[in-house]
């Protein structure tokens, strides 16, 4: 039981800051990226290339792999959400699978369908609890995700641009007519939306081992699945989603062991999704939405 | 060519059964090899499956982003049956063996589409691709674990279809039958009806479509050809295992599809032969440096195609074509300037109508009719009576809840108490579209018409219900069918001439005037063979002169085509010159009733509109 508790806390962390990254971009435009996590595997190979290829302190190659995917983030509001406008957003969700594919495929032909990995900020055996081995980098994981959260919080309801994200995505004209920067605010959610990815996998990569592009594919849905558990329109529901789906995967995981029944762990939060979207559609803490997408 | 002029369903076939029978031929003579036929059939496999998530997305507007996990269902469903270690059945039993297993897991997917919108289905869809491929088609007895399953090759008799040009045939033949059921879908009431739905679902649900069903109909046939196609390419390969349909294979579908050109047929064959052959031809011209770019290219592509253009390139290009024939067709009104509402078409009766009511008395009653929003009380306890034969008017200040007691007439919102009655038939707890089937007509304040449908087109969706055959034998084109669209195309082309509008006839609605629209409006709502229509601010936006018009032209509505009319208008010249009687509507509830005269006077109608204090 405690086992389970730590297995899905430290996975809910990461799956929490998917979430955050997913809810921000989703309450800033009302759209789903769903290149995010492959973004931030792109960040990983940045990363891998300055690290392990050219000796950079990890400090100094994870920085750079936020900046330059929360760049992209940034950019791709620029050139492509921006100029659809008040296109239907399924249309822009259709396009951030574009950029989805464009970074995997990208990825394959440039780095290579061989796996990489990329080492933690620190080294150490880390710790026993409840009889799983909790490596330091996953604890910074836990410690990153609730900073993050307590900064963003902070940040959407103490100031005025943080008001204008909660504005911006329940109606933008009415935002705009009274005074938001909604360029600024589009251009923020999806930036740091992009960041936040690359950061989750800057702290998971290490416990994963190897991987290739990709890879962390089903980590990233599981984020979205949080998101959407938590309820899409909730800073606090993407980290208690997190937690929920982090606990659904490990326990699962106890129940039915791998060699019985494959995939167990992404058929439970399949069926977790599932029963939310039609039983709770607005999720754990979101708000019924007026605007359709 | 004569052939060419050939119905759309013949042509095909023919083209079908050349190529199934040159594939094999050319293959004996040494022309295409072994190993061209395998790029070819896998082009041939790309350009089915294609065509599966054109349907859904294409022609639906239904997003799915795991139809890849769907090619996986009609693959292993063939890997059950047809090797001889398992069932040992024929080929030609796992044909329909995929489609249905295909068509199955769909609806499945399907079914959260019904009660969630576009994002969260997306989601829904790239969860069930994920599912599949690490759960489902990893177990033991159905994706035979990580070795994956054999899938033989067809035979008859003796005969096997070892060598890859030979199969090639059947690959063709395969990918000619679903270009011909495509077509069957798009030239019938099944491809107008997903194309409303994709459009406006309210709008659909007026013409007398039932927007759920059709929505998992346009799910189960996607499914259908997801798994031919899978079971196509499974049996190219002829070892599947659970990797052999990614997600990112769901994704590139999107590509051939969305920049082919959604609902564009030729688009994703071209999108698919460009995949298949890029692999094989660039890097004879350019090196091995530039493989894997295609799908780099492809998804640069689909990001430029959204951003510019979200119809595709395909989309695009119809578009301007679109627009250059609008330029050699003068848009200025025949009467220079006001578009004057023409004379309404009389037309012949459906034949696959059945016989409604034909007593006189009250053909719509609407009683106690309440509709709350939250708080509000939009509609408060309601009632009205509509005589056959009569044109009776609805009118009352901006915001006393008219628009909203039609709407629960006509079905689209369901009020919270109250019932309707129709040609004497309680129709409360019928759907919208039962209620345009049964003869309620409808038009909408903001037009309601499919924009992006030709006027052709909307007038046959608005045929749907009286299109006399059904979804089934659409699907096949069956004689009843044939004739059934022959009759539709008739009454349509019969109300385009009566309206004048021939040279509009393939023009995009949404490139005609709003003067223009009202009247292809009218034209749609008459062509479903109502028994009574509802009219929703027909002169909001005209000219007073074509006002007076519109008046003469409800006249006739009531006088020569013999329609009960119920009316919403503001003109209040228009509601004098045309209606018999009155209802007056304010803050949700009716205040006065009685013939125009009578009501004009009334001092609680003189209140509403003015406020009392004024006189």
């Amino acid at each position: 039981m405690g086992e389970v508790f730590v297995l899905g806390a430290i996975a809910g962390g990461i799956y929490g800051l998917f979430a955050v990254a997913t809810v921000l971009v989703y309450r800033g435009s009302g759209v789903l990226n769903f290149a995010q996590g492959e973004v931030g595997t792109l960040g990983l190979f940045l990363a891998v290339w300055l690290i392990n290829d050219h000796g950079m302190p990890w400090v100094v190659g994870a920085l750079a792999a936020v900046v330059v995917t929360t760049a992209i983030g940034v950019l791709f509001e620029r050139f492509v959400v921006r100029k659809m406008g008040d296109a239907p957003r399924v249309s822009v969700a259709v396009a951030t699978v574009g950029l989805l594919l464009f970074v995997l495929s990208g990825e394959l032909v440039r780095v290579g369908a061989s796996p990489k990995s990329l080492p933690g900020p620190f080294s150490g055996n880390g710790w026993r609890i409840a009889g799983v081995v909790v490596s330091p980098t996953q604890a910074l994981s836990l410690v990153v995700a609730l900073g993050v959260g307590v900064a963003l919080a902070t940040l959407l309801r103490r100031t005025d641009f943080g008001l204008g994200v909660l504005a911006a995505a329940q109606d933008p004209s009415a935002a705009q007519l009274v005074g938001v920067p909604v360029n600024r605010v589009s251009a923020f959610v999806w930036g740091a939306g992009a960041g936040l990815s690359t950061v989750a996998c800057l702290l998971v990569a290490p416990g994963l081992g190897a991987f290739a592009p990709g890879a962390l594919g089903r980590l990233f849905l599981f984020g979205l699945a949080a998101a959407i558990v938590g309820g899409l329109t909730s800073l606090p529901g993407a980290f208690v989603g997190g937690l929920v789906v982090g606990l659904v995967e490990a326990s699962s995981g106890r129940i039915f062991a791998e060699s019985s029944l494959p995939g167990v762990k992404t058929l439970a939060v399949f069926i977790l999704l599932l029963v939310t979207l039609l039983v709770r559609p607005h999720g754990l803490f979101g708000t019924r939405e007026s605007r359709h997408g | 060519m004569s052939w060419l002029n050939a119905r759309p369903g013949t042509r095909v076939i023919v083209v079908g059964v050349i190529a199934a029978l040159l594939a094999p031929a050319l293959g004996r003579a040494g022309i295409v090899t072994d190993y061209a036929a395998l790029i070819l059939g896998t082009g041939v496999a790309l350009a089915a499956a294609g065509l599966s998530l054109n349907l859904l997305m294409g022609y639906a507007g239904q997003i799915s982003l795991g139809q890849a996990s769907l090619l996986g269902v009609g693959a292993f469903a063939s890997g059950l049956l047809t090797p001889a270690t398992k069932l040992g059945l024929p080929f030609l039993v796992a044909i329909p063996a995929a489609a249905l297993a295909g068509a199955a897991a769909a609806f499945l997917v399907g079914l959260p589409a019904l009660r969630l919108r576009g994002l969260y289905l997306a989601v829904v869809t790239i969860a069930f691709a994920f599912t599949m491929t690490e759960s489902l088609l990893k177990t033991q007895s159905i994706g035979g674990g990580s070795a994956g399953i054999n899938l033989p090759r067809p035979q008859v008799n003796d005969f096997i279809f070892t060598r890859n040009a030979d199969y090639l045939g059947v690959l063709l033949a395969l990918l000619a039958f679903i270009w011909w059921f495509d077509t069957n879908v798009t030239r019938t009431t099944l491809g107008r009806a997903f194309r409303a739905i994709k459009s406006d679902e309210a709008v659909a649900a007026s013409f007398g479509v039932n927007v759920t069903a059709y929505k998992l109909g346009a799910f189960a046939l996607s499914g259908a050809i997801a798994g031919i196609a899978g079971l196509m390419s499974g049996h190219l390969v002829q070892t599947v295992n659970s990797d052999s349909f990614p997600y990112d294979r769901s994704l590139l579908l999107v590509v051939v599809v969305v920049v082919g050109g959604l609902g564009s047929r030729v688009g994703v064959l071209a999108a698919a032969a460009f995949y298949a052959l890029y692999p094989v031809l660039m890097p004879h011209l350019f090196g091995d440096r530039i493989l894997g770019y295609d799908v780099v290219i492809g998804a640069a592509l689909l990001i430029v195609t959204m951003a510019r253009n979200p119809s595709g390139l395909a989309g695009a290009i119809r578009q301007q074509l679109a627009e250059r024939r609008e330029r050699a067709v003068p848009t200025v009104a025949p009467t220079g300037g006001v578009m004057a509402m023409p004379k309404l078409p009389s037309l012949p009766r459906p034949t696959a109508l059945p016989e409604r009511p034909t007593a006189d008395g009250i053909v719509l009653s609407a009683r106690d009719i309440r509709v709350r929003f939250g708080g509000l009380v939009a509609v408060d306890d309601a009632s009205i009576d509509v005589t056959r034969g009569r044109i009776v008017g609805l009118i009352g200040p901006n915001g006393a809840g008219k628009t909203t007691l039609f709407n629960a007439i006509s079905g689209r919102h369901k009020p919270d108490s109250g019932r309707v009655e129709l040609l004497g038939v309680d129709v409360s707890s019928r759907s919208a579209a039962q209620r345009a089937a049964a003869g309620l007509g409808r038009t909408f304040q903001n037009i309601g018409l499919v924009r992006d449908l030709s006027v052709n087109e909307n007038f046959l969706l608005a045929q749907h219900t009286v299109a006399g055959y059904d979804p089934v034998s659409a699907l096949t084109y069956f004689r009843h069918a044939g004739r059934g669209e022959t009759e539709l195309r008739e009454r349509a082309a019969q109300a385009i001439a009566a309206l004048g509008f021939e040279r509009y006839t393939d023009t995009p609605v949404a490139n005609l005037s709003i003067g223009q629209q009202r009247i292809v409006e009218l034209g749609a709502v008459l062509l479903t063979a109502p028994e009574v229509v509802l009219l929703d601010e027909p002169a909001a936006g005209m000219a007073p002169a074509a006002a007076e018009n519109l008046a003469e032209r409800l006249v006739d509505l009531r006088n020569e085509l013999g329609r009960t009319v119920l009316l919403i208008e503001h003109n209040i010249p228009l509601v004098l010159a045309t209606c018999d009687e009155l209802y007056v509507m304010a803050a949700g509830r009716v205040i006065a009733h009685g013939t125009p005269d009578e009501v004009i006077q009334d001092d609680l109608v003189l209140e509403a509109y003015l406020g009392g204090a004024v006189l």
